[in-house]
């Protein structure tokens, strides 16, 4: 089953349209990573799935429902089922890790005991491996803390799909590997659909499931990741060979 | 500095240095523009092994410029980097000029400027209506803001402001007495000065006086937060895990500017008048028992009211024009600076309109 379904979707800010008549699935369970270029547009496209940014044309369902951005319900049903990992992992400063992970369960669920917050907190502080930095601020975490805190407050409340925007920027090898060992334990253990948005290659070998490759205002490629090497499409050849030999070496 | 020395059996020939870089290239236009004013030139590149950008740069500019000039001897490294080299794009033609006469493009540029004005009034408007309705639905429901955050905010806009407040008003009341004692002395009015001061602090300077101050402090602290969060997708986060924003950050800072307020008015008052008693004390000798009796003869409770019911708008006015501009700004650390001027200015102005509005309806 799939979890997101585009149709002509066209996404970009004010009248600008930066990805247009997109046509594409996101299936329910599996990894699906959006591939391009710095500026392509990947971006605008996990804002407008997450429910940030308006599309200017076309529509898209969330399991199995009509996302309608005028609707404050509908927005409502969709930030309930999702969890949003940024690119600068966006953690509250004012607040402690473990305030910022039980902040989502206690605006949504305000009359749950704190016992049972700090449960959940820690669990899923422990996911991340972060239990021991609960009483830590944002300043005090490294830049690979601060992206997996970030995933732990995502997970907190179990959502269907979780978003993560360019989950290995600014990280070392080391610590984006382990983030990718997260995202796919993720996957395997809680049956958890992620998108997740990036151009680190080594990352898209590791986890990807299915790929959606945006260039130049439009879909290049949907499909999954096997099928890549048999494309003839230029500019997957080259974004994927050229980055493949680099690997290589 | 390496002057190029020129070769001494051949004027024309400019053999150059080993070392050609900016310094160096800088120098040799200096005695380029000189010896080409004498005849042709040849620039000799067989010694040059040090070079950069600005060496190719050369290259072109001489070609350009100097087209009887020759270059010899560019080989090895020089010339395989001249061969990749890429300067700067052909200019571009200038745009046409807008089609139309000059006062009907005027007119058209002052109207598109009073729409974008119309249509922020109308966002801003907006939102004001929106935190109404948000504060509202929290008195009643008691959720969407995090416990303990009004404490927060009113420990920041009201202890922190407090001295500053205290002192500015202080002097507000010593000037206002000092330059009124002189005048009320040519007529033997000294002990009016109570009145005046009285009535002055508490129907205008006060509510004044705070409210820009709260729009330098509070006001400027409140958009550069908010709009730092804006920029680091904080703002985008707390949406997407179910929070409204615009309830969550700005509901426990307007609690805290109504709770806050009337204590920073009171204070004020006091301390204001204070500053009118000293300088009767000191100008004329009257008592403070005097100063006192005859002040409470002009000024009544209605007074100390609406001056704090002004200051208490001129703390929304703040406030939510902090929010307006922090939550709206921009995806560049530029335009958080920006965002934080702007909400000074239009707090300010608001004030003062509001204040005006006030003076029309009372007075």
């Amino acid at each position: 089953m799939d979890v997101i379904r585009a149709r002509n979707l066209t996404v970009g800010y004010g009248r600008t349209e930066v990805l247009r008549d997109l046509e594409f699935t996101v299936p329910e369970g599996r990894i699906t990573v959006v591939v391009g270029i710095s500026g392509s547009g990947k971006s605008t496209l996990l804002k407008t799935l997450a429910g940030l940014l308006p599309p200017l044309g076309g529509e898209f369902d969330f399991a199995g429902s009509r996302v309608d951005y005028r609707s404050e319900a509908s927005l409502r049903f969709l930030y309930e089922k999702i969890g949003v990992l940024y690119q600068g992992g966006a953690l509250l400063n004012g607040l402690t890790l473990y305030e910022n992970v039980a902040l989502p369960i206690r605006m949504q669920h305000p009359k749950m005991p704190e016992d049972m917050v700090g449960d959940m907190v820690h669990a899923s502080l422990a996911q991340v491996e972060l239990a021991g930095s609960a009483e830590k601020y944002p300043a005090e975490l490294s830049g690979g803390m601060t992206k997996r805190g970030a995933l732990a407050r995502a997970l907190v409340l179990d959502p269907d799909v979780v978003f993560c925007d360019e989950p290995s920027s600014g990280l070392d090898p080391i610590t984006s590997a382990l983030l990718d060992d997260l995202l796919l334990r993720l996957k395997e253990t809680f049956k958890m659909s992620l998108v997740v948005v990036t151009h680190e290659l080594r990352s898209i070998a590791r986890v990807a499931d299915r790929v959606l490759v945006v260039n130049d205002g439009g879909l290049r490629f949907s499909g999954d990741y096997a099928d890549l090497a048999a494309s003839d499409d230029a500019f997957i050849r080259t974004f994927f060979l050229r980055k493949d030999s680099h690997d290589d070496a | 500095m390496n002057e190029p020395q020129a070769a001494a059996e051949t004027p024309e020939r400019i053999l150059l240095p080993r070392r050609l870089r900016a310094p160096e290239v800088v120098a040799l236009l200096d005695s380029l523009r000189r010896r080409a004013e004498t005849g042709p030139l040849v620039l000799d590149f067989q010694d040059v092994e040090e070079f950069d950008s600005s060496t190719l740069a050369l290259l072109n500019y001489i070609r350009s410029h100097h087209p009887d000039a020759a270059t010899v001897n560019i080989g090895g490294a020089l010339a395989r980097a001249g061969e990749s080299f890429v300067g700067r794009p052909a200019a571009e033609e200038p745009e046409a000029p807008p089609s139309g006469r000059l006062p009907g493009r005027a007119l058209a540029a002052i109207a598109d400027r009073f729409l974008l004005q119309v249509k922020s009034l109308g966002r801003f408007l907006a939102m004001f209506g929106d935190e109404v309705y948000h504060l509202g639905g929290y008195l009643k429901e008691r959720k969407g803001v995090y416990p303990g955050e009004t404490w927060n905010q009113m420990f920041f806009m009201g202890y922190r402001s407090f001295p500053i407040v205290c002192l500015l008003i202080f002097l507000v009341g010593v000037t206002i007495s000092i330059t009124s004692a002189a005048q009320l002395r040519l007529f033997g009015a000294d002990i009016y000065l109570a009145d005046l001061v009285g009535i002055a602090m508490l129907r205008e300077l006060v509510p004044l006086m705070t409210g820009v101050i709260l729009a330098g402090k509070v006001g400027a602290a409140v958009t550069a937060e908010l709009a730092s969060m804006t920029v680091l997708e904080e703002v985008d986060a707390l949406r997407t895990m179910g929070v409204v924003p615009e309830k969550f950050l700005m509901v426990p800072r307007l609690l805290a500017i109504t709770l806050v307020v009337p204590l920073l008015v009171a204070m004020a008052d006091v301390v204001g008048i204070f500053g009118g008693i000293v300088v009767a004390r000191v100008t004329f000798g009257t008592p403070p028992s005097a100063f006192i009796t005859e002040m409470v003869t002009a000024v009544d409770w209605t007074d100390f009211g609406w001056g704090l019911i002004k200051t208490v708008v001129f703390g929304w006015a703040v406030v939510v024009g902090a929010g307006f501009k922090g939550l709206t700004v921009g995806r560049s650390a530029e335009e958080v600076g920006r965002a934080t001027t702007e909400s000074v200015v239009l707090s300010i102005t608001l004030i003062i309109v509001i204040d005006c509005i006030f003076a029309f309806v009372l007075y």
